[in-house]
């Protein structure tokens, strides 16, 4: 196990590797020269020569490369020309607002999805089975802003049980700043008063994005669970005698799983692309806000500093998913190591 | 010589068929066989006969749906399996019921090794007995339940995924499993298909010597009708869904009534798909619209009218299901 990890870390560092190549190109080669975009029309040509120099732009492609990546290592992907700051500062103000979405969206979708998926698998046509899977063709035909929209309409402004737009209401100052996750923040801070708020906050967007991963991961755990249920070495633990809660909650479902992790980890594309737009709707100051500025006002570093996120975090997803399935399907290591 | 011929399991008239999407196919059609106490059963036929789905039927592990169990009893000890509830199912299971699924590459679970699905077996068995074995002890029953099929070096093999194992490993582990706690029936389906033809002899020995040195009834399935034969005392033969003919397996084969038992012993030795139309011509009906009255009769050579319309019962007296030996409607 512990080779298969290092492995697929190496993996997943080359795929960076090459992810990065491509931005490097995006972000200096298309553009055209960006000493003169830098420096803007008025600028002289020895001006313009003197900074083509100290950004290394005068030496060959794959050193250009070397120097841009070391900057990028140290955090440094030059100014937003949007915010008029450095772009890691932006992304340090912006992305944990996205990312305590993005888990909390995904806790839910797993909880909620993974029982209801095993449930209507093993209560295959019952009452309870027909109301998921009806369920379950809507919320994955509906866009996610769509149930954002009916969402904060119905339980926002018509029932009045859950709160308005934002994190917090304008009122409540926010935490000091640790981790920029709300919840953990007003933790440390002392204010259970706030996490509280801030989780109402985050009830209705989070549903909204969860609803479809609810719908498509629990579909396919449903469908696997009853194809495995009828694998004959799951007749064969059962005709051995081996305990019914035995094997359904160790033989079945650890097999059953498998295809929904593999799914997941595609699925988080989707949940990032979703994000945009229930980010939009319930007008979260997140980082998706700023990516689609960043691209609206052709910001470029902005424009590379969010690939360049959007490409790590799928990465690392990738990797999570692939160690996770390692340790549910051996077979998955030992195919691979080819004995 | 005799043994003790009180029944342990007694089929009953049971009905099955399988919903799909062009219908329903009509596989078993009111079947009825016996396994005494320590007997040796065979049950041949080609290949979609039934054999297997009889198996799951008498073991309850017929997945409903698309199985539907139109009627008809599976008697344990006189008690209806069909109608026991889950725990009682369980505990019979446990403590009484052994199987070797057909296909070995199927029936391992590919996600936890040898070593961990046997031991959870010899485990759950003890606990049912009141017993709490050690580790140790649990170990080495798995390991000595791995060598007496003949497995080279148990102890490795334990550790071992499925996908680690050939075919022939996976059937001796199929086989482990299913002699790794003491049981009164085996229900052996094709348990040697996967290995080659010296050592199906030798396992299938092995098989009869532990079934003989523990008391076992068993109900073996199998092509060979060499090894029926030689393994068994009686035997059914099958046909589309319905038994065709018992009797001792000796006088059955010396003296064949039945005459699709007729066609399929000129097919000796192996009856693969193709095998038996060599013996007789015709494929094995379709389950959506089976044959009125006799299942065989589109392919039997001595078809009467009767046959087209009744269905021939299983005599007690001759054993045999075929309007020709019926006295009274020749
Ligand atoms: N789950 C199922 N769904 C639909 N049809 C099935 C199912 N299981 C079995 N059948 C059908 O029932 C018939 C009998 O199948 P069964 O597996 O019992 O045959 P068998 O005698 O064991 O054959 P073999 O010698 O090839 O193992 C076949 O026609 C098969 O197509
Ligand atoms: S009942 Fe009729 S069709 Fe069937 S086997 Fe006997 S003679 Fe042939
Ligand atoms: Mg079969």
């Amino acid at each position: 196990m512990g080779a298969y990890i290092v492995k697929r870390l190496l993996q997943s560092i080359l795929v960076l590797f090459g992810l990065s190549l491509l931005i490097f190109f995006i972000a200096r080669v298309v553009p055209g020269d960006p000493a003169r975009a830098a420096l803007g029309n008025l600028a002289t040509e020895e001006q313009v020569e003197r900074l083509r120099a100290e950004m290394h732009l005068d030496k060959p492609f794959f050193v250009q490369y070397y120097y841009w990546l070391i900057s990028v290592l140290h955090g440094d992907l030059g100014k937003s020309l949007y915010t008029q700051r450095p772009v890691t500062q932006d992304l340090v103000q912006f992305l944990p607002a996205t990312l305590e979405l993005m888990l909390f969206a995904t806790l839910i979708s797993l909880v909620v999805g993974q029982t209801m998926g095993v449930l209507s698998g093993y209560f295959r046509n019952s009452w309870f089975d027909g109301l998921f899977r009806v369920i379950s063709y809507a919320g994955v035909a509906t866009p996610p802003f769509v149930i954002a929209i009916f969402l904060l309409f119905i339980f926002s402004q018509l029932l009045g049980l859950a709160p308005g737009v934002g994190r917090l209401p304008i009122t409540m100052a926010e935490p000091p700043r640790v981790t920029g996750f709300l919840l953990i923040d007003s933790l440390l801070a002392g204010r259970p008063d706030v996490t509280l708020v801030a989780l109402k906050h985050m009830l209705l967007p989070a549903i909204s994005l969860a609803i479809a991963h609810i719908a498509q991961e629990g579909r396919i755990t449903r469908s696997s669970l009853i194809d495995v249920q009828q694998k004959d070495y799951i007749l064969a633990h059962q005709v051995h005698g081996i305990r019914p809660t035995k094997v359904i909650f160790k033989y079945l479902l650890r097999p059953s799983i498998v295809p929904t992790v593999t799914v997941m980890g595609m699925d988080f594309a989707f949940l990032l692309s979703n994000a945009f737009l229930v980010e939009v709707v319930f007008m979260w100051p997140g980082f998706s806000r700023y990516a689609v500025n960043a691209m609206l006002s052709k910001d470029l570093n902005a424009i590379v500093a969010v690939v360049l996120v959007i490409g790590l975090t799928v990465a690392l997803v990738n990797l999570l998913v692939d160690v996770t399935i390692a340790f549910l399907d051996p077979t998955v290591r030992i195919r691979r190591r080819g004995g | 010589m005799e043994r003790n011929m009180e029944s342990l399991v007694q089929v009953k008239g049971l009905s099955v068929g399988f919903r799909v999407f062009e219908g329903l196919l009509r596989v078993l059609d009111g079947i009825s066989l016996r396994i005494g106490q320590g007997e040796r059963v065979g049950l041949v036929g080609e290949t979609g006969c039934g054999k297997t789905t009889t198996v799951k039927s008498i073991l309850k592990v017929l997945p409903q749906p698309p199985a539907v169990i139109f009627g008809g009893e599976v008697l344990f000890r006189g008690k209806d399996v069909l109608r026991m509830g889950r725990r009682a199912v369980h505990q019979l299971r446990r403590s009484s019921v052994a199987a070797i699924f057909q296909d070995p590459l199927q029936a391992l679970n590919p996600v936890f090794t040898v070593g961990t699905q046997l031991s959870d077996i010899v485990r759950d068995w003890a606990a049912g007995t009141g017993k709490r074995l050690s580790k140790k002890e649990i170990f080495r029953r798995c390991v000595e339940a791995l060598a007496q099929t003949g497995m080279p070096d148990p102890e490795r093999i334990m550790t071992c995924y499925p996908i680690q194992l050939s075919g022939g490993m996976r059937q001796r582990v199929c086989i482990a499993e299913a002699l790794v706690r003491p049981v009164e029936l085996l229900l052996a389906d094709e348990p040697t298909t996967n290995l080659d033809v010296t050592i199906q002899d030798q396992i299938l020995r092995k098989l009869d010597e532990l079934v003989e040195e523990k008391g076992m009834s068993i109900l073996l399935i199998t092509h060979s009708l060499g090894v029926v034969m030689d393994l068994t005392e009686r035997v059914y033969i099958m046909y589309a869904g319905t038994i065709v003919e018992e009797g001792k397996t000796e006088e059955l084969f010396t003296n064949p009534k039945h005459p699709y038992t007729q066609g399929l012993l000129k097919s000796i030795p192996k009856l693969t798909g193709e095998g038996i139309s060599q013996g007789i011509p015709g494929r094995i009906p379709n389950y959506l619209h089976p044959p009125s009255g006799c299942r065989f009769h589109p392919r039997c050579e001595h078809v009467m009218p009767i046959c087209t319309q009744q269905k021939p019962p299983l005599t007690e007296s001759e054993g045999v299901a075929c309007h020709l030996y019926r006295g009274d409607v020749r």
